[in-house]
């Protein structure tokens, strides 16, 4: 009768014990060292950060970081619950600029990390929408997408990189008729189309920037009479790019989807291939003796208009109701510390945001540092768009040869709707 | 019909005992987690998610109330609209397709055919399989095998891939979705053929019916229950099509096969929660009155 009773003693103990345990690892640490919730989700990167944390956890002895992994739906449910992660390292879009927009992080400003940051990444955050007289994202690794080629290809057929887009159909030709595919089309997966195919055509070809803050400034009046608008100024771009999907890419590009098309042009099926650089290490391992290089689609006759696409793969971000915020701030400021910033970005071929960053030292990506450098990207329109505009569709029905007057009217068409029932926002992606 | 009229008659005559009785709290009790459950897990979630559907709400921070302006905007959203039509269209197609098909499929399998239990076996294992994994795998096939096959034996329409073209892709989507269904509606058909008592074929053999009256005038009258609750079940599956077109084209190949349970989940995750709210309850609206229509419809046609 005691045993069994101290058998259930025990098991409450336990359960008490382990409870304990849990509160321990939510709330302070045992230790005297603070927990830090810190959010991170690229994939691709995170044993990288596994052990900047550790390497931050040794180093000092106040705080201790946790990393979780869960992505963006859990953080936006953690926000709505009030109890938000202590700080965030993301990609940024427009589902992670609603905490930007409605005002519920901390102001980054007076840190130190914000006062090196590069001033042209401002305006491309803004294009999201902002806090006013806050900057409550610091970039952190940029990363830089253009045309991805096979080197050898064009040597083996006397091709230089074309600058214009005559030379590019020129390109085009001289493949076509020595039986080599000039682009790798993979269609089948719409996102594909989206960031590769529709982005490089429209960024090469416009100036982005300028047209998106029109298009706010226009709101529910765009349409056919408004002065800047989707039928007007994206129709000349799209036209050609669908030219090039067209006519320039194997038979079979609408039923390929992305895995096929990484191992396709990694076996050499084709010259082109419009993939950020996230595929440059899939095409690796298929063929890790692959010669690559990079260039910006040259979309006009003029090759001072050469842009490549750049999207904030990470940005850092405090929420206001961040339970320690000092530990965050403390770990904010190891994060940018010029060596770990840079060997971060380092191994995932990124970009540094600093003005003392130097460009990843890789042949893959090359042909991209002197745009970077000098200030010459664009943020794709296919992330620009509000996400209510199920642009990747309409992206690949254009690649699949859909009438581009059309859609473009349909997209003008709901660009004014979104304004006209969601004023507010709309109004904010302006400033 | 006449199981309501038992119910009433059955009532009227246990009326004195009944009124003085008690009811057995029991029976409370069975039904209370029920109740309790659903009205936490979908009556209230339903009634906040309608209150939101008349404000700009994103799913955080502040939001105002924007009265009818959402449904304004849907009733003139071609993407909606479109998903709309798309998804009447599909289920309609589909719930004809299905049953004919599993009708004529319980009919062979429960005459006096050989392997008559392998068959069956086979017949029912596409209903075990999830349809997020069938999809891929017809995915692989319509984009990869069967254009393969079409440029082998020189056919040109099999050549390209039916869900990478706009017009036809909804077929692949039939031909799926079908193909994973028709199992469940067949296993209904073949209870409902074998409860019909076989000394009516007798009688019907016996005064000169043939083969093919026996099953218009018999078999088809008698399952007529079985086909209205197939054709329900079927119509609301299909209404909620999701993972199969997922799987197959993902909505694409543009915007030509989105489903409305599509668009409005694609609306949760990219912020616009408050207006495919109101798409959601549009929708609810419209299986009400179908609903109600199909019940009027069948009511008095069928004992279930």
């Amino acid at each position: 009768m005691s045993r069994r009773k101290t058998g259930a003693l025990r098991a409450a103990a336990g359960a008490l014990g382990l409870a304990l345990v849990g509160a321990a690892l939510t709330g302070c640490s045992s230790g005297g060292a603070e927990t830090v919730h810190f959010t991170f989700n690229k994939r691709e990167a995170i044993t990288f950060m596994e052990q900047t944390v550790a390497d931050y956890n040794a180093s000092q002895s106040d705080y201790r970081v946790v990393m979780d992994t869960s992505g963006v739906d859990p953080i936006s449910a953690s926000f709505v619950r009030g109890n938000p992660p202590d700080i965030m390292l993301a990609n940024y879009n427009h589902e992670v600029s609603r905490f930007v927009q409605r005002c519920v992080l901390e102001d980054l400003s007076e840190t130190e990390p914000a006062s090196r940051i590069r001033d042209d990444f401002q305006p491309l955050l803004d294009q999201f929408g902002t806090c006013p007289g806050r900057t409550t994202a610091l970039p952190y690794s940029v990363m830089a997408a253009s045309v991805i080629y096979n080197k050898t290809i064009f040597e083996e057929n006397d091709l230089e990189v074309p600058t214009t887009w005559s030379e590019l159909i020129e390109v085009g030709d001289t493949l076509k008729a020595n039986d080599i595919v000039p682009f790798y089309g993979t269609f089948a997966d719409a996102w594909t189309v989206n960031q590769g195919w529709f982005d490089y055509s429209v960024g090469g070809a416009i100036d982005v920037q300028s047209f998106y803050d029109k298009m706010a400034e226009q709101g529910t009046e765009v349409g056919p009479n408004s002065e800047v608008s989707f039928q007007k100024d994206f129709l000349e771009p799209i036209e050609k790019m669908q030219l090039l999907a067209s006519e320039y890419t194997q038979p079979n590009a609408g039923s390929r989807a992305y895995d096929v098309g990484n191992v396709a042009f990694a076996n050499g099926e084709a010259a082109m291939y419009m993939q950020g650089p996230w595929a440059l290490s899939q095409i690796e391992l298929t063929n890790p003796d692959l010669e690559i290089g990079t260039f910006p689609l040259p979309m006009t006759e003029d090759p001072a208009d050469l842009k490549v696409r750049v999207n904030m793969d990470l940005v850092t971000m405090i929420p206001e109701e961040a339970s320690n915020k000092e530990g965050a701030f403390d770990f904010l400021d190891y994060l940018f510390q010029p060596d770990i910033i840079q060997a971060y970005n380092e191994s995932q071929l990124g970009f540094v945001p600093t003005e003392d960053g130097t460009a990843p030292d890789d042949p893959r990506v090359e042909g991209m540092i002197p745009y970077y450098d000098a200030g010459a990207f664009y943020q794709g329109p296919g992330i620009l768009n509000p996400r209510a505009i199920p642009t990747e569709n309409y992206a690949q029905a254009l690649a699949l040869g859909t009438n581009a007057e059309n859609l473009l009217r349909t997209m003008d068409a709901d660009w004014a709707r979104i304004a006209f029932r969601q004023p507010a926002i709309s109004s904010e992606e302006g400033n | 019909m006449s199981a309501t009229r038992s119910i009433v008659t059955g009532g009227g005559g246990a009326k004195t005992p009944r009124s003085r009785k008690k009811v057995e709290p029991i029976y409370y009790l069975f039904l209370f987690p029920a109740v309790i459950l659903f009205t936490l897990a979908i009556t209230v979630p339903g009634i906040i998610g309608i209150f939101f559907s008349f404000t700009d709400s994103i799913g955080i921070g502040e939001w105002e109330f924007i009265g009818f302006t959402n449904y304004i905007a849907a009733f003139s959203d071609p993407a909606i609209l479109t998903s709309f039509l798309f998804t009447f269209g599909f289920a309609l197609v589909t719930v004809i397709l299905v049953n004919v098909i599993a009708f004529l499929l319980a009919v062979g399998l429960t005459a006096k055919i050989r392997f008559k239990m392998g068959l069956r076996a086979i017949f029912v294992i596409p209903m075990v399989v999830s349809g997020i994994i069938i999809a891929y795998v017809f995915a692989f096939l319509f984009q990869n095998s069967l254009p393969a096959a079409g440029s082998a034996l020189g056919i040109p329409f099999l050549e390209t891939s039916i869900i990478a073209n706009p017009d036809l892709a909804w077929v692949g989507i039939v031909i799926v979705t079908a193909w994973q269904s028709i199992p469940g509606t067949l296993l209904i058909y073949i209870a409902g053929i074998l409860s019909i008592p076989g000394d009516v074929y007798e009688a019907a053999s016996i005064d000169g019916a043939n083969k093919r009256q026996q099953l218009l005038r018999i078999t088809l009258p008698l399952v007529a229950g079985y086909v209205v609750i197939n054709v329900i079940l079927g119509f609301k599956n299909y209404l909620n099509a999701y993972d199969i077109i997922i799987g197959l084209t993902n909505g694409g190949p543009g915007t030509s096969t989105r489903s409305i349970a599509m668009t409005i989940i694609r609306g949760f995750q990219t912020g616009d929660y408050a207006y495919q709210m109101a798409t959601a309850t549009l929708f609810f609206i419209i299986t009400i009155i179908i609903a109600v229509l199909q019940l009027s419809v069948t009511r008095g046609r069928s004992n279930i």
